[in-house]
Parts: C-alpha cells; structure tokens; sequence
C-alpha cells in the first residue's frame, strides 16, 4: 500500500514532493516527485512533470517524465509528453506522443 | 485498488491547492488551501499550513489556519491549531492547543447526537451546551476559554480606547515643544 494516495475525486493544484511512494487516482496539476515508486491509475488525470524512482501509467499523463529506473505504460494509458528513463515499455493499447530517451 | 481514500504519507509535501468531493487523511505536510466535500484528518505528523475546509475535520496535529467544518471540527489532543475554528459543532480535547476565534453553531444544523457526546465528554460545562442546543453560538468544549477570549477584545478594545489621553499628551508635549521654540 502506497503511503501517498490522492484518491478519486480529488484535485491538488500544485507542486507534491514525497520520499516515498505516490498512487495518484485523482487529478494532479502541477509537479510530482517522488524517490520511490509512482502509480497513476486508470481514470488518473495528471497534467504535470513527472520525477520519480519509477513510473507506472495507465491513466491519462501530461507531461514531461524522468524515471531513475523505468517507465511502464499499459494498455489503456494516454501519454503526452517526453520519457526519460534507462528502461521504457509501452504497452499494446497504450496512446504515446512524445520522445523516449533511453540514454543512461 | 482503495484509492478512494486519499492518503498525504509522513515524508510527502504539498505545496498548492488540494479541492474535490472525497475525504482527506493527511500525515505529512500540505503548504496550500485543502477544499473538499469530504471529512479532512490531520494526523499527529500531519502538518497544514493554511485554511482548511471540509465536511468533518479532525485535527491531532498542526493546522495554521481557519478551520471551516460543513458538520463539526474536533481538536484532539495534541492538535495545535492557530486560526479560526467554525462549524456546527466545534470540540476542542483537553491537551488540544487552540489560537483564535471559535465559533460553533454557524448554519444552525443542531442534531447528531453521537459526535455531540463527544463534544460534551470534552466540554467543562455540558449544562450550558445542552442548554443552548437550540441556539446557536456558543462554544461548548473551550467553555473555560470565552470568557478569556471575550476578555481579549475588550481588552483590546481598552487598549485601543487609550488613544485619546495620548492625543492630549501629545498636543501638551507639543505645546511645551512650541514654548519651547518660543524661547
């Protein structure tokens, strides 16, 4: 369980920096950072730069994304924006626009 | 997954508005306006440093700020809260440290008896409260505190008064200052 959870039904209008783990279910407008692991669900609205240890997509991303580690986007997914990480993968059935940056 | 439920972890900071319809629980640091529908927890680590508004609101840790409660606002012990407090009902725990103005009653909605014992558990003089269930304004659990608080701005207000007797001083020192400057 993610200690960091904006729920369904929820707006944060601004900036979140957090040392451990993120599920965003709800909306995020800003900038997100976490040193850990960051989950936006199906049904998320993120409209922000993201910065994470790693980053799991299934709901709607936009915005510019870093990942220490890896980037997951899966089926259903709708990403706009730039992926920087050491490993990506898009699922089948994920919507992508952007560059990926693999570069270590 | 229980996302349902939004959770604000220890070492997570916010910095911006956080608004909707659901319930809030808070254990680390939100430095912008929290407006929702639903019941706000602000946990011992919790941290808010600005107003809060919500359904229900529960405080054990800090809030600089208004507290705004659609239903009530219990201050539980520990909480340190500097703003104001208004909602229906408003209880303040013995060990709750409180800066500002409380009001309790606002909207009128006087029932629900259930979290209304609590407030009456934590209040001094439940004979007053339940006396005044009907009427509004009346702070019920801070019952030591009004007569401190209504003692603050009249205090105030006595403080503000003076004035007047400065004036005069002033005009004397300034008349002495003149005389002066005709000698």
């Amino acid at each position: 369980m993610a200690s960091t959870v904006i729920g369904a039904g929820i707006t944060i209008e601004g900036e979140i920096t957090t040392d451990e783990d993120v599920v965003v279910a709800g909306t995020v407008r800003g900038k997100l950072s976490a040193k850990e692991a960051i989950t936006i669900e199906h049904g998320a609205v993120v409209e922000a730069d993201v910065v994470g240890g790693s980053l799991v997509v299934a709901g709607a991303l936009t915005g510019n994304v870093t990942a220490a580690e890896r980037v997951d986007l899966q089926s259903g997914a709708r990403v706009i924006g730039n992926v920087k990480a050491a490993r990506v993968t898009i699922a089948d059935g994920a919507q992508f626009k952007g560059n990926v940056d693999m570069d270590v | 997954m229980a996302a349902n439920v939004t959770i604000i972890g220890r070492a997570t900071r916010v910095r911006g508005r956080v608004t909707g319809a659901a319930s809030l629980e808070i254990r680390g640091l939100v430095e912008g306006e929290i407006a929702v529908g639903g019941d706000v927890t602000i946990d011992a680590t919790g941290m808010v440093g600005a107003g809060v508004r919500g359904r229900k609101l529960v405080v054990r840790g800090a809030v600089k700020g208004d507290l705004i409660g659609e239903e009530s606002v219990l201050l539980e012990e520990g909480s340190r809260v500097v703003g104001d407090v208004r909602a229906p009902r408003v209880a303040i725990a013995p060990g709750a440290l409180v800066r500002g103005y409380v009001q309790t009653g606002q909207g009128g909605e006087q029932r629900a008896p259930a979290p209304r014992a609590q407030a009456v558990a934590a209040a001094p003089k439940p004979a007053a409260h339940v006396a005044h269930v009907a009427h509004v304004a009346h702070v019920p659990a801070a019952a030591p505190k009004p007569a401190a608080r209504h003692a603050a701005p009249t205090a105030q207000a006595a403080a503000r008064r003076p004035p007047p007797p400065i004036v005069p001083a002033l005009k004397k020192a300034k008349g002495q200052m003149a005389k002066k400057r005709e000698h």
